[in-house]
């Protein structure tokens, strides 16, 4: 019971605005076991930082409204709880990393105290304690100096520094998951792998959940457990990671694979998927993706598939996957 | 490497107060060839030789009988002690002096309506952003648009007229004895008061409002930013987020704004002064100019200026000591 | 600047001017402010066939001091026995052309130093940009009083005052706006293509300031009625004529408010409002045409309000997994589907 991690569970997201509705989630399931690393993968607008925030609960009723059948974290059931209590849960079971550490991090405050009054409030340390706890963690990311770095405000940070300032902000207490959104994606080639690196031994030393979040495969590949393939809003294939890569089940999830360009690659054009990612206020009947999809007829045409495979195995949302997901099995 | 922006800014005060104070050396001189017939207009039934002497007088008693540039040394040395000439008035007060008597005056206005306004300004602001949409913001905006368009001194004489002759709440004109029987008691501070009640309330309505505007939307620009949401991940408390994530960086641009209108505080008390006939600075610069007292004309421009030189320095500063992102140097 | 500069100067504004005028007419806030303007414009030009009674009769004797009725709308003063309410109407000629007068001149001077400053950088930049911090920092008012009593009580002194002062705020914001512009690639590739600067500056830079300078401009003339109202109500205005702001000091002088002639008051304070009010609802108008975020994001305020929650009901369960359908075996082929429901 205390290991069941992260649980999703119908998780809907929309934004009214004039025109119409912007259907952003669409109805996701999640299972992240503790200490599991799941990535949530997909192009941009297909609706996974929001699904992020929502399940941190930090969206705002305007401009969104969410909808969720049940969430919980371990044996503590987050679906119907108050804000108040939501607080208590939020940086010290919960935490999250934002993608874009500048904006993130509050420009007149040092990056000491941004994580200072993570302790202060999550603990009953005096202030004294607090910077100690906060040194350590700053120690834990790879900061140097991390005593006088500690006195530094964001914009003397380089991007990696500042993006390491957020793993320490989120590792602080320890919690029971991680979610990261994009955490790399505004990081040289280099750094990336060092921060992912930092990324990969916390989870491991202190047996953390993780979900990130992601467009970047080889993130993906480096990095995760199980992977949950998100497109417009609704979860199109959910594999353990080699699985995915070696046989991905979904028409997407292959064009996805197929359009990274390799070294070894002949010489050969690049493989794209045709068209465009459906407009969130205009998605089309039936499968969202068969505009775009080689295998697509009639039935594709004017129903949505279920997502079906084995509970605990993959899972595929298609009526003409490439292969059964059962027939995966070995 | 502060100290030296410091002191490149306090020299580039020194230097726009120089050319300040220099125009206002020579603007009476303007058009005019001989600065004594502004002082002394002729008069019908003189003379020309009379009147001839009597300029000469005028010039010795003006320092007019010395080429311009020494007129302009003499200026400058007697700026240094703090000596901004003598006014025309009977008794050939100090223009220095008469400043210092009617400043404190204007202070009681200026500085009040600061603060109510700066005060009251900064809860409205918040509490209408954070009931974004609502009817208190609504009101706001509304009042907005509607006080923007009514000037202060119209405000004047309309609380003058209601709460002034037709209510009797306070005096619609200011008791011309209340500076002679001013004395440090309570009575008399409350003497003060009930006069300046009207002059107060006239001026800070429209700084209220421009103040909740400009506060409400900067704060709802804040709470946009990502940071918030980043506090509001790690789990703070709502006054936490508020006061340490949200204001601090909210109430940056109203600094600035704040420090601009100081610059404008003693000035722009001459209206409503006028209206209620309060004996202060801007009275004072009134008379001067229908008597056509040069000297403490130009006095009180000069002593305005400055003020407003230094209002800006200060502000310049704060900035800089408030937003450590701000790096020293060229910030244009 | 060239005579073809400054024909370009005026030509891409007048063109740039129209497509405003018809965007804030689209625009609710800004067709209110465009009709009031217009409104105004006309009691001006339009005065002596709108108002009753000639204002500058002092001769009338016997009517001082007579309260609204259907001969004298707003009563008369108390001290001449002028018609008030000719006098509001012939106040309109005072008040708009300064205001716009000023505005303009204010926009024109303001955008060419502005554009100076700001793109040919250096020497030019510095210099004009310290003669813009000293001028920013005399008090305007005080000087005003100052000059009317040297050269004597004109508008002209203070439409000067206003013009000189008043272009500096202006050019500091335009100056700004040009530094970013200057970066852009279209002014590169201009500037690589050989373009002189003349020509940048007039084709490139000035239009990317236009909507900038139009709504300083309506913002500029409100706060200028404004001033020019304070400045005639302490008498520093032309003797002679008839401004709103003088009609209040004549007002509060001439004992309205000992005798409760209230009207006598609000007229004028009406008569400023509405021309101040109506160039403000023009300025930020045009700031919500080009700033949209602003009032797109309270508008969804107001979208929430009205928000149905069975609508939203549909939309959510729209999203559910369909019920299960028994899964024929993988073939390929199309089977005929028993009801035909969108995901």
């Amino acid at each position: 019971m205390a290991d069941t991690g992260l649980g999703v569970r119908n998780l809907k997201v929309v934004f009214p605005c004039p025109g119409g509705v912007i259907r952003a989630v669409e109805g996701i399931d999640l299972d992240i076991h503790r200490g599991e690393c799941a990535t949530l993968v997909g192009e941009s607008g297909c609706g996974k930082s929001v699904s992020a925030l929502a399940i941190m609960r930090l969206l705002n009723t305007p401009p969104a409204v969410c909808r969720v059948d049940k969430l919980w974290l371990d044996d503590l059931d987050l679906t119907h709880l108050p804000d108040r209590q939501m607080r208590r849960i939020r940086g010290k079971h919960m935490a999250m990393i934002f993608q874009d550490a500048m904006t993130a991090l509050n420009p007149v405050m040092t990056v000491g105290k941004q994580i200072d009054e993570i302790y202060l409030r999550h603990s009953q340390l005096s202030r004294r304690e607090a910077r100690q706890r906060t040194i350590e963690a700053l120690e834990l990311v790879g900061i140097p100096e991390a005593r006088s770095r500690a006195n530094s405000y964001p914009h003397q940070l380089s991007g990696g520094m500042r993006q390491r300032v957020l793993i320490a902000m989120a590792f602080a207490c320890v919690p029971k998951l991680i979610i990261a959104d994009e955490p790399t994606t505004a990081l040289d080639v280099t750094i990336q792998a060092q921060v992912l690196d930092v990324l990969k031994n916390m989870q491991l030393v202190h047996r953390v959940s993780a979900l990130l979040i992601t467009h970047d495969l080889s993130v993906v590949a480096n990095m995760a457990d199980t992977v949950y393939v998100m497109y417009a809003g609704k979860i199109v294939e959910r594999a353990a990671m080699q699985e995915l890569f070696l046989e991905p089940l979904h028409p997407y999830t292959h064009g996805l694979l197929a359009s990274v360009p390799r070294i070894s690659d002949e010489r050969q054009p690049f493989v794209q998927i045709p068209g465009a990612v459906p407009h969130p206020m205009r998605k089309p009947a039936g499968c969202y993706f068969h505009p775009r999809c080689p295998r697509s007829n009639d039935l594709c045409r004017q129903r949505m598939p279920r997502l079906e495979g084995p509970d605990d195995g993959r899972a595929v949302r298609c009526w003409h996957p490439l292969r059964q997901p059962h027939e995966v099995r070995s | 490497m502060k100290r030296s922006y410091l002191i490149k800014r306090i020299l580039y005060a020194v230097f726009i107060f120089f050319v300040v104070l220099t125009l206002n050396f020579f603007i009476p001189r303007i058009g005019v060839h001989d600065p004594a017939e502004r002082y002394y207009p002729p008069q019908g039934g003189m003379s020309d030789i009379e009147y001839e002497i009597i300029k000469q007088f005028t010039r010795e008693q003006y320092g007019f009988d010395v080429s311009t540039f020494q007129q302009y040394v003499r200026y400058l040395r007697g700026l240094l002690r703090f000596d901004l000439g003598t006014s025309l008035r009977p008794g050939s007060p100090k223009v220095t002096a008469l400043i210092g008597q009617r400043l404190p005056w204007t202070l009681v206005l200026s500085v009040s309506t600061l603060v109510i306004s700066l005060v009251t300004g900064l809860l409205f602001g918040t509490m209408a952003a954070w009931k974004r949409g609502r009817w208190q913001d609504t009101l706001l905006l509304n009042a907005s648009t509607i006080s923007v368009a009514l000037p202060s001194f119209f405000i004047a004489l309309m609380l003058s007229f209601y709460l002034g002759f037709r209510l009797e709440l306070f005096p619609a004109y200011t008791n011309p004895n209340m500076v002679a029987q001013f004395h440090w008691s309570w009575d008399a501070i409350r003497m003060v008061f009930t006069n300046a009640a009207l002059p107060i309330m006239s001026m800070s309505l429209g700084g209220i409002i421009s103040y909740s505007q400009t506060t409400r939307n900067s704060v709802i620009a804040v709470t946009n930013e990502d940071y918030v949401v980043t506090a509001r991940a790690k789990g703070l408390s709502q006054a936490t987020v508020l006061y340490k994530h949200v204001l601090r960086n909210a109430l940056l641009p109203l600094a600035t704004r704040i420090g601009m209108n100081i610059g404008g505080l003693i000035g722009g008390a001459i209206i409503i002064e006028q209206v209620f006939n309060w004996p202060g600075m801007g009275t004072l610069f009134l008379e001067a100019s229908s008597t056509k007292d040069y000297p403490l004309m130009m006095g009180i421009m000069l002593f305005l200026s400055a003020f407003a030189i230094l209002a800006n320095l200060v502000t310049e500063l704060l900035y800089v000591i408030l937003d450590p992102r701000v790096t020293v140097g060229e910030k244009r | 600047m060239s005579k073809e500069g400054v024909l370009l100067l005026v030509a891409q504004r007048g063109g740039s001017l129209l497509s405003f005028v018809g965007k804030l007419w689209q625009h609710p806030q800004g067709r209110l402010g465009l009709i009031l303007a217009g409104c105004l414009v006309l009691v001006a030009i339009l005065s002596p066939i709108l108002a009753p009674y000639d204002p500058y009769d002092v001769t009338q004797r016997a009517a001082k001091g007579l309260r609204p009725s259907w001969q004298h709308l707003l009563g008369t003063t108390t001290t001449t026995g002028q018609d008030i309410f000719s006098m509001l109407i012939y106040g309109s000629r005072v008040s708009l052309p300064i205001g716009i007068g000023t505005g303009v001149a204010i926009a024109f001077l303001g955008a060419v130093m502005g554009v100076m400053a700001g793109y040919l950088g250096g020497f030019v930049d510095n210099l004009i940009m310290r003669v813009v911090d000293i001028l920013l920092v005399i008090p305007t008012l005080p000087l005003i009083i100052v000059l009317t009593s040297l050269f004597g009580r004109s508008y002209f002194v203070i439409v000067l005052v206003f013009v000189i002062f008043g272009w500096p705020g202006l050019a500091r914001v335009i100056r700004s706006l040009v530094l970013v512009l200057k970066n852009t690639n279209y002014v590169k590739a201009a500037e690589l293509a050989g373009a002189s600067r003349w020509y940048i500056m007039t084709k490139h830079i000035l239009p990317g300031t236009s909507h900038l300078i139009i709504m300083n401009t309506a913002l500029t003339s409100a706060g200028i009625m404004v001033a020019e109202a304070g400045l005639s109500f302490l008498g520093l205005g032309d003797p002679t004529a008839i401004s709103w702001g003088k009609m209040l000091a004549e007002a509060q002088g001439g004992g309205a408010l000992l005798f409760g002639a209230w009207w006598w008051i609000i007229a004028p304070g009406i008569g400023i409002f509405l021309s101040v009010f109506s160039f403000m609802r023009i300025g930020i108008a045009m700031e919500e045409i080009f700033n949209p975020r602003m009032k797109a994001s309270s508008s969804i305020y107001k979208l929430f309000k009205h928000l149905n929650n069975t609508y939203l009901d549909e939309v959510f369960r729209s999203m559910e997994e369909e019920e299960s359908v028994v899964r024929e075996p993988p073939d390929r082929s199309d089977a005929p589907t028993p009801e035909g429901c969108h995901g």
